[in-house]
């Protein structure tokens, strides 16, 4: 919508300068914590990176589903908290498997694929039982739908792991190596080892296969989409699988590097995830991981810097994050602004 | 022409589409429910014989009407912000918190460095400050409404989805910052996880109300959501209610029309923030005190499950949705638990299935019956227009 | 009374790369009945959009009334005596006909909410008052009996004429009337120019109309300004425009003026 053009400058200008406002403060106050502890400064920053890491699996799935078909996935947060469920039934439950072993890891590679087909399912099975019958509903109608979704998923998740958390033992190998004084565990770098395939292979599926070419053109133009002959409800159908089998990914590599499932994970991690994606630019995926990466690094530094707001101010700082991102910049950092035509 | 019991409303002379004939049935409908349920909270009940007493005890406490009631005057607040104006807001605990603390902070020793009383059943020798009951109802108001408009501020340029998700927002870091207010730059603002108890008595008439004065406190409760039907049904015929349901339609026509929209969206958030808050006041009287880890996103879904039920922008549907769900929560799971485990020897935990319920309830009502089970009759149409392939049909 | 009621003044607006409109001048006369066509993708309704606040220009002043309108927001210009219709009907479809109207005439009425909770004699008035001129104005459109009805309910010509009324609640000095004859048959265009000129001559308004039927076009307008791809490219009376060659290469392409 069209603003006054002085009222449109001075607005920019509060704008900008409280953005550069912000961003100084922030530069200051990350200077003052490197110069103060440089090695707590670093552990923080690989900390945050390596939570980044799995807020970016998470957050692809908000994106992807965004883009597609401009639903925010409210359940979309408690679906990593059932891939982490899962991870730990099949794992410990079924496999017996608590401790790092050579059969432990053929478990943790065949829970993988298993999480990602069993999350992916579910979130196929959301999207046709719940969300497709409101497609050309009006906006509020799908949103308070995976609302409700998602309070059922958690359901769910108190029935299946009690109304607190469980914790458990990982197969992946304990200890770390030590880098100029920062202690990186083993269960961060096969965090990466996991996801960075996964990513590639992502960023494959979307740009370079037919399947993910229909996905972009029916993000861009569902009706344009059909007139090619794409066959947008298995389109979408698959957008939901791939973000579905992210978040199972997601969920398993939580479930074995942080040892624990909790019925309200979902809910408390899908919302930093969610906001890595706005971060990112809503609907870009580079941006999505991008966001995530940010996010995590300073959520990490909130947590652990001496001059910090503390763990117990972390979803605070998130979400003013989200808060000030929608307000001010609502397509975040690589989005692109969208005109309503009239 | 029929008259309601609300002389002033009867002056709606054209029956429009029925409208002021129903609503006239519906606040005598309401209004002798509620008369009756006093009489017989305050004397029927003590006449019972124990079983039947027992019964009520079990499947109807006192207290849990109370709690409804309380649940109701936030539904209705909401039902505003969301009803009418279409506004998706998912923090509105935000307001219920603020409200509790307002209560916590005026009506207690929370403050006892000072020494101030105004209208207070404690006595003067108490310190702290302790403003009467109805006072702090129209601090709790007031303050809640500037929150009203900090949360709604942002989100003005907002998109429904957008829009949902600062609110979710703003209902998270409020909550936690009561939750972590315990030190504060070195000052304890909110007693943190501890809250803050007791809250004064409420004086009545010169009558103070203890713990037990369960069928009094029903009245103020009652009394004041019968306030916001009569505020939420007086703007709502008014320009600004007009406003609201433009808006909710067709922002961009509305705007086109003349209608402003920052202030109208933040009147909405504002009206609907001052009803939280009073519910917060209430309710911190009824539990007699302030208790920060009650305030969970599982508040504000659930007030939006009542007002989803009830039908958006229908007050009537509302009060029937939330007094359904709060029972529910409150005394129906727990009560059919118990007799099923009993009859069954089973053990298992009913009232966790709440969130089964509440998700249940929404899913199942966008899925089937978008516009609440107590429809207002525009709504129907509303919500699934855009399902339809044609715009327009000919002429009925 | 100057001569002109709406100027907008060398607009261009350009999205990223494309230019919708191209340096383009247009006025509407006091009192007079204009009208915008060109082909699809001319530009029009994004000119449109900036004659009514919607866009705002990359270029260029709009002034109304003698004042400059460019920068303010819809419901400031809409409050200043701009009212429009639109293309794809954009009515209110769960208010009632009269409710519709009355929303037009928001910036008109002045109770707060206080004096609407307490239904102070002031307010009450004011409602009453407001509901007559909304029937008064919906027997001017001549749907004056569908007053209680949803707007979502009435005919397609009923939609079309409530849409009218709404915006003659705005008290407006000019019309802009987007795709007012889209759907009609013939007789009910016909219909349609005389009602037009009913509106200009007893609510004392200048109208501009973008249209596509040129039938109307021809017969309504005293005035046509034609765009093809963001540029005004004539100007002048039905007469002229007719017979105009750009104007025709425009619509059927170069080679209709050559070949027959």
């Amino acid at each position: 919508m069209a603003r006054s053009s002085t009222r449109f400058s001075a607005r920019l200008i509060i704008e900008r300068f409280s953005a550069t406002l912000i961003l100084l403060l922030v530069a200051v106050w990350l200077g003052v914590n490197l110069v103060k502890s440089p090695s707590q400064f670093f552990q923080a920053s690989a900390i945050g990176i390596s939570n980044g890491v799995l807020y970016a699996l998470i957050a692809l799935g908000y994106t992807l589903v965004y883009g597609i078909i401009e639903l925010i996935n409210f359940a979309h947060g408690d679906l990593f908290m059932l891939g982490g469920l899962f991870a730990a039934t099949f794992i410990a439950v079924w496999f017996g498997q608590d401790s790092p072993s050579s059969v432990g890891y053929v478990v943790f590679f065949a829970c993988l694929i298993a999480v990602m087909g069993f999350c992916a399912t579910i979130n196929v099975a959301i999207e046709r039982f719940a969300y497709r019958r409101l497609r050309r509903a009006p906006k509020l109608a799908p949103l308070i739908t995976a609302v409700g979704v998602s309070f059922v998923i958690q359901f769910i998740g108190i029935r299946w792991n009690g109304s607190g958390p469980k914790t458990w033992n990982s197969v992946l190998p304990s200890g770390e190596i030590i880098i100029a004084k920062v202690h990186i565990p083993y269960t961060t770098l096969i965090s990466f080892l996991v996801t960075i395939p996964l990513l590639v292979l992502m960023t494959y599926i979307v740009t370079k296969t037919r399947r993910g070419k229909a996905m972009r053109a029916t993000a861009q133009d569902a009706d344009a989409a059909r007139l090619m002959g794409i066959n947008v409800d298995k389109t979408i159908a698959f957008t939901f699988a791939l973000g579905g089998a992210l978040a199972g990914a997601a969920g398993l590599l939580f479930q074995q590097t942080r040892g624990v499932t909790n019925y309200n994970l979902g809910y408390q991690l899908g919302l930093i995830a969610f906001t890595s994606a706005v971060l990112g630019g809503i609907g870009n995926l580079s941006g999505a991981v991008l966001g995530a990466i940010l996010i995590g690094l300073i959520q990490g530094l909130n947590d652990g810097l001496p001059i910090g707001l503390g763990q117990q101010w972390s979803q605070t700082v998130v979400f003013s994050i989200l808060i000030l991102l929608m307000t001010f910049k609502p397509t975040g950092l690589l989005g692109k602004p969208m005109v309503e035509k009239v | 022409m029929k008259l309601s019991l609300r002389g002033k409303r009867s002056s709606d002379k054209k029956a429009k589409n029925n409208k002021s004939f129903d609503q006239a049935k519906w606040i005598r409908g309401f209004t002798i429910a509620a008369v009756l349920i006093w009489v017989f909270y305050a004397f029927v009940v003590e006449l019972l014989p124990y079983e039947v007493a027992s019964f009520f005890q079990k499947w109807m406490p006192a207290s849990t009407v109370n709690e409804s009631l309380v649940w109701v005057i936030c539904a209705l607040g909401l039902n505003i912000v969301v009803g009418y104006a279409g506004l998706l807001d998912l923090g509105f605990v935000a307001f219920w918190a603020i409200g509790g603390y307002t209560a916590g902070w005026f009506m207690s020793d929370f403050f006892h460095q000072v020494n101030f009383h105004l209208g207070s059943t404690a006595p003067s020798s108490q310190n702290g400050i302790h403003i009467s009951f109805w006072g702090v109802l129209i601090i709790g108001a007031l303050i809640a409404a500037v929150f009203g408009v900090i949360i709604g501020a942002p989100t003005l340029r907002l998109k429904s989805d957008y829009l949902a998700l600062v609110t979710l927002g703003f209902g998270e870091i409020i909550p936690q910052f009561f939750y972590n207010g315990e030190n504060i730059g070195g000052f304890n603002l909110t007693n943190g996880s501890k809250g803050i108890s007791p809250i004064d008595n409420v004086g009545l008439f010169g009558k103070t109300l203890g713990p037990f004065d369960l069928d009094w406190k029903y009245l103020i409760f009652v009394g004041l959501a019968a306030l916001m039907v009569f505020i939420s049904l007086r703007i709502r015929s008014g320009r600004l209610g007009r406003a609201w349901l433009a808006i909710r339609e067709d922002e961009l026509a509305a705007s086109m029309m003349g209608v402003p929209l920052m202030r109208s969206k933040l009147s909405a958030y504002a009206v609907g923030a001052v009803s939280g808050g009073i519910g917060g006041v209430a309710f911190a009287t009824h539990v007699n005190g302030v208790f920060a880890d009650r305030f969970s996103f599982a508040i504000s879904i659930i007030l939006l499950a009542m007002v989803v039920l009830g039908g958006m922008g229908n007050v009537w549907g509302v009060i029937v949705g939330a007094l359904a769900i709060s029972w529910v929560n409150a005394t129906g799971l727990p009560a059919f638990g118990d007799t099923v485990n009993a009859a069954l020897g089973t053990n298992i935990n009913f009232p966790s299935y709440n969130f089964l319920l509440f998700g249940g309830i929404l899913i199942f009502m966008m899925l089937y019956k978008r516009e609440g089970l107590l429809p207002e009759s525009r709504l129907k149409e509303l919500l699934h227009e855009t399902d339809d392939a044609s715009t327009n049909t000919g002429g009925h | 009374m100057s001569k002109s009621v709406l100027n907008a003044d060398n607009i261009s607006v350009k999205f990223g790369g494309l230019v919708a409109v191209d340096n383009v001048s247009f006025d509407i006369p006091t009192g007079g009945v204009v009208s915008l066509i060109g082909p699809n993708g001319a530009g029009k309704t994004t000119f449109f959009n900036v004659l009514t606040g919607l866009y705002k220009p990359t270029s260029g002043t709009v002034t109304f009334d003698g004042q400059d309108i460019t920068a303010k927001p819809p419901h400031k210009i809409a409050q200043a005596g701009v009212a429009r219709t639109f293309q794809n009907i954009r009515l209110f479809g769960l208010m009632t006909a009269e409710e519709n109207v009355m929303v037009a005439m928001h910036s008109h009425l002045k109770s707060g909410i206080l004096s609407t909770i307490l239904g102070t004699r002031k307010q009450r008035a004011e409602e009453a008052e407001s509901k007559k001129t909304a029937r008064e104005l919906l027997e001017f459109v001549g749907i004056g009996g569908t007053a209680d009805q949803f707007a979502r309910n009435l005919s397609y010509g009923d939609q079309r004429r409530l849409e009218v009324a709404r915006a003659l609640a705005l008290k407006p000095k000019v019309l802009l009337l987007d795709e007012p004859t889209a759907g009609m048959n013939p007789q009910e265009s016909k219909t349609f120019v005389d009602f037009v000129y009913r509106v200009r001559d007893e609510k004392g308004l200048s109208i501009l109309l973008i249209e596509h039927d040129m039938s109307v076009v021809m017969k309504v307008s005293e005035r046509i300004t034609v765009l093809d791809r963001g540029q005004k490219i004539a100007e002048g009376s039905p007469a002229e425009i007719k017979s105009n060659k750009r104007v025709i290469e425009a619509y059927l392409g170069k080679s209709a003026e050559s070949g027959n």
